[in-house]
């Protein structure tokens, strides 16, 4: 596992012209949610978003052990449990297995951002689910099909909804596309495709 | 109609720029200054902007005393920013000052203490009467100064180290003992102050805080809004060694020495924890170069704030929110200047609200009064 | 003191965008997680930059952790191109970050800094608005005290500055504040969207840019995601009103270069003390007279 990690991540990937791109590509996913951006980087989407998001100061949960030994030196996050991180990354085809940070009245900033790794993003593939999505960021409504994400995760977010500011900032991955669910986006869980 | 022309603005800087400039190169003398005059004359000056800058760097402190014409904050800024632009390669492990090469070592709350109280360089107790035969100094006797100090130094051998006051004061159980592992200090650089915060985040702040603002915030406790009382258990000025881990072993080893103002205060002594015997309570500061009027607000500020965040401020110098965000220079002298920014669209917007309200005002003197029936 | 140490004469470069990834990246993230809670200020460590707190460091920060080689960058400061401080700013990115594009241009940026004003146009999903703010906070006025400001916020209670804003109308029979005007951002934060006259503030609301605000000084950035509702606070029966650009005689002031009768304007003395009103946004104004010299030119 850690060999192909390391041979399909492209070095550039740790280069600050490549994390300024898809910086941006992340702005532009949780600026508008719901809209399914492509990752330039040569690599798998989460370990892209990944690297160019930690670095210092930052902790990161791998609950089930995504990330390949050799990478965590490069990521500079410091690893700790999925309750206490401010980044987890998770395979979103499994059930949900842990409490997330949800931020504080005062700090509200301090929920995590959960990076969910999925099949497909906005394709309409068989088993997957179409989202109706508006709030912040949405002109009215928006849709975005998701396949390979388990149940527990929506209920789980549905479950917090009501207790904004506090709350946990979802990114969708898949091999080359990712999209952005912020706290604030509101869900109507759609039909199964 | 006229209109203004609205264009300038960079011709404007560029003006402004080389005016300033023409007012630094405009010396009767015709010398540039020698960055080591700056350094070594000016020294304590230079000491000065090292600790506001925040970066331990005397040669480029003297630059940027020399390039902003002698204005502390406006080159304590310069320097700040230059750190910023600095990647950073490591932390080293917390430093011992008891291992400080002291050129300078007293005590007020004691006669003697062991290895003497050393007074070194210092205006303590000189008469502030101008030499006025500096206005005209011979180079000559100006390079012999040295040389003669140096020539009478007695031969007897000064101690490297000196042990710490407080050190006697806790063996008699006069201060806590010393807690061990209170973890990482507080990185005000890479951390914003969310309050409370803890006692390194209050200490860093004050380290690289403007002397004037630390010094009117410590007097004002002085003075009786606030009762720390203080007693200066030690005051130190030398260099401290940096240790640093070896890349490779992993051994300490010297990196350098830099230039430290360190001050043990005690203060009022307050009741023990459940059980225990009270003690006297510790207020500490330490800043780049030499400072004492520095380091001893900040001491007497350290002491204000602790006793602010146990009780409760009851005057400004205890409250960590008054203090901390008032006194960096760079942070404070920055938005006092800000205020000769162009600010002509909010006071068009001001200007509008109070014609607006004058108006309204007008209005109701002009109106026929309303009968108030009974 | 090691007397052998020389000074780095040659500066070894700065990095593309003058701050340092570690920071560029603390920036990056803090930024995202404004836009998940819009409208509250989230803390960051903001970094000294070479020109002084309240001349725009926190906007400046914002935009070089945004920008690229690919970008097209616009800064004004008052509405103008030329102006001073956005002169000097702009030098300042061109210089650290070699390849990027400055443009006066609306159309023609993705990336605006501005000081006091909002552009008159409105802007797009291509571009990202940063604003830069001295006082992040509304609550200032009513609560000296962060740490009791920050649960006011959390609870969305606004009671205080609602008394506050009351207490002005009673006493002066209108809400007297010009800029800095309190707006409710996505039904909770209440923010101050920095020194803007009233005139901009209705741009907040269901913008399709995103529109990021930065406070070097206070360490706060925070965020109006596009698309939201951003309202202005106004009691039932006293509506919410921008300045008023009328005559004595009731007639809207033209912009005395262009003629604009649609845009915010400044007001000069000139020098036999005659009053001139002209266009604030100074692009804007250069676009209206570029419209009618060709229209003059059809004719």
């Amino acid at each position: 596992m850690s060999n192909m990690q390391t041979s399909m991540t492209s070095h550039r990937l740790w280069f600050p012209p490549m994390q300024q791109q898809i910086f941006r590509g992340l702005l532009h996913v949780f600026s508008y949610p719901g809209r399914v951006a492509e990752c330039t980087a040569e690599s798998m989407t989460w370990l892209a978003l990944l690297a160019a998001l930690t670095g210092g100061e930052v902790t990161l949960a791998d609950p089930h052990g995504l990330i390949a030994a050799d990478i965590w030196p490069k990521l500079e996050a410091r690893l700790t449990t999925p309750d206490t991180a401010t980044f987890i990354v998770a395979d979103g085809g499994r059930a949900m297995d842990f409490q997330p940070c949800i931020g504080s009245l005062e700090s509200p900033e301090t929920g995590a951002t959960l990076l969910l790794r999925v099949a497909a993003l906005g394709e309409h593939s068989e088993g997957g689910v179409l989202l109706d999505l508006s709030g912040p960021g949405i002109q009215g409504n928006t849709e975005l099909s998701i396949s390979g994400l388990h149940p527990s995760w929506l209920i789980a977010r549905a479950g917090l909804a009501a207790a904004f500011p506090l709350g946990v900032d979802l990114l969708l991955c898949d091999d080359r596309r990712f999209a952005a669910l912020p706290r604030t986006t509101r869900i109507k869980t759609g039909d199964i495709i | 109609m006229s209109y203004v022309a609205i264009k300038g603005g960079k011709a404007a800087i560029d003006g402004a720029a080389a005016a300033a400039e023409f007012l630094r190169g405009h010396d009767d003398s015709g010398e540039p200054l020698k960055l080591s005059a700056i350094e070594s004359q000016l020294r304590l000056l230079t000491s000065r902007v090292v600790s506001e800058g925040g970066l331990y760097h005397p040669r480029l402190a003297a630059l940027a005393i020399k390039q902003f014409q002698g204005d502390t904050l406006e080159a304590a800024f310069a320097l700040r920013a230059y750190r910023s632009t600095k990647p950073r390669l490591l932390a080293t492990p917390v430093q011992d000052s008891t291992n400080m090469r002291c050129i300078r070592r007293i005590s007020a709350a004691f006669k003697d203490i062991p290895g003497g109280q050393m007074i070194g360089p210092s205006y303590d107790y000189a008469l502030r009467l101008l030499r006025l035969d500096l206005a005209d100094e011979n180079p000559e006797a100006f390079r012999s100064i040295g040389k003669t100090f140096l020539a009478e130094l007695s031969e007897a051998d000064l101690p490297d180290s000196f042990p710490k006051v407080l050190d006697a004061l806790r063996a008699e159980g006069l201060l806590p003992p010393v807690t061990e592992g209170r973890g990482e200090p507080f990185d005000i650089t890479r951390e914003p102050l969310v309050f409370p915060v803890p006692r390194s985040a209050a200490l860093a702040t004050m380290a690289r805080a403007e002397t004037g603002s630390l010094l009117a915030m410590a007097y004002s406790n002085m003075r009786g809004y606030g009762d720390v009382h203080p007693t200066v258990a030690e005051l130190r000025v030398g260099y401290i060694p940096v240790m640093v881990p070896h890349p490779v072993t992993g051994e300490p080893m010297e990196a350098g020495e830099v230039l430290v103002t360190e001050c043990e205060v005690v203060a009022m002594y307050e009741s023990g924890k459940a059980g225990s015997l009270p003690t006297f309570t510790l207020g500490y500061g330490a800043c780049f170069g030499h400072n004492e009027v520095k380091v001893i607000s900040m001491a007497i500020l350290d002491r204000a704030l602790q006793k602010g965040m146990q009780e409760g401020p009851v005057n400004p110098s205890e409250d960590p929110e008054f203090v901390l965000l008032h006194v960096d220079g760079v942070d404070s002298m920055g938005f006092a200047s800000h205020y000769k920014m162009p600010h002509y669209v909010t006071f068009q917007s001001d200007m509008d609200r109070l014609r607006t309200t004058q108006g309204k005002a007008r209005d109701a003197d002009q109106a026929p009064q309303m009968e108030v029936k009974a | 003191m090691n007397i052998h140490y020389e000074l780095p004469l040659e500066e070894a470069g700065y990095s593309f965008g003058f701050l340092d990834e570690y920071a560029k990246k603390e920036v990056r993230r803090t930024i995202l997680k404004a836009i998940c809670i819009p409208g509250y200020q989230t803390p960051y460590a903001s970094r000294e930059m070479p020109m002084g707190r309240g001349f725009g460091t926190g906007g400046l920060q914002l935009t070089l952790a945004l920008i690229g080689p690919d970008d097209t960058l616009k800064v004004i400061d008052q509405g103008s191109d030329d102006s001073v401080n956005a002169v000097n700013l702009r030098q300042f990115v061109q210089l650290t970050c070699p390849g990027v594009e400055v443009t006066e241009k609306l159309e023609e940026a993705t990336l605006i800094q501005s000081r006091h004003r909002i552009p008159e146009v409105a802007l797009t999903e291509a571009q990202v608005l940063v604003l830069q703010v001295p006082y992040p906070d509304p609550l200032v006025v009513v609560e000296p005290s962060e740490a009791r400001r920050k649960i006011m916020h959390a609870e969305a209670d606004y009671s205080r500055l609602l008394v506050k804003l009351y207490e002005d109308i009673v006493h002066f029979d209108e809400i007297t504040i010009s800029h800095r005007y309190p707006t409710r951002i996505n039904r909770h934060y209440v923010i101050d969207p920095s020194p803007i006259p009233r005139w901009d503030v209705p741009k907040l609301d269901q913008s399709p840019a995103l529109i990021l605000l930065g406070a070097g000084r206070e360490k706060k950035i925070y965020a109006v995601p596009p698309y939201t509702v951003a309202e202005p606070l106004v009691f039932d029966d006293v509506p919410f009103r921008v300045e008023d650009f009328r005559d004595e005689h009731g007639q809207r002031r033209a912009c005395a270069r262009c003629g604009a009768i649609d845009s915010f304007l400044d007001e000069y003395s000139d020098d036999k003390n005659a009053k001139i009103y002209q266009c604030s946004d100074s692009a804007y104004c250069d676009g209206q007279l570029a419209q009618h010299q060709q229209q003059e030119v059809k004719a």
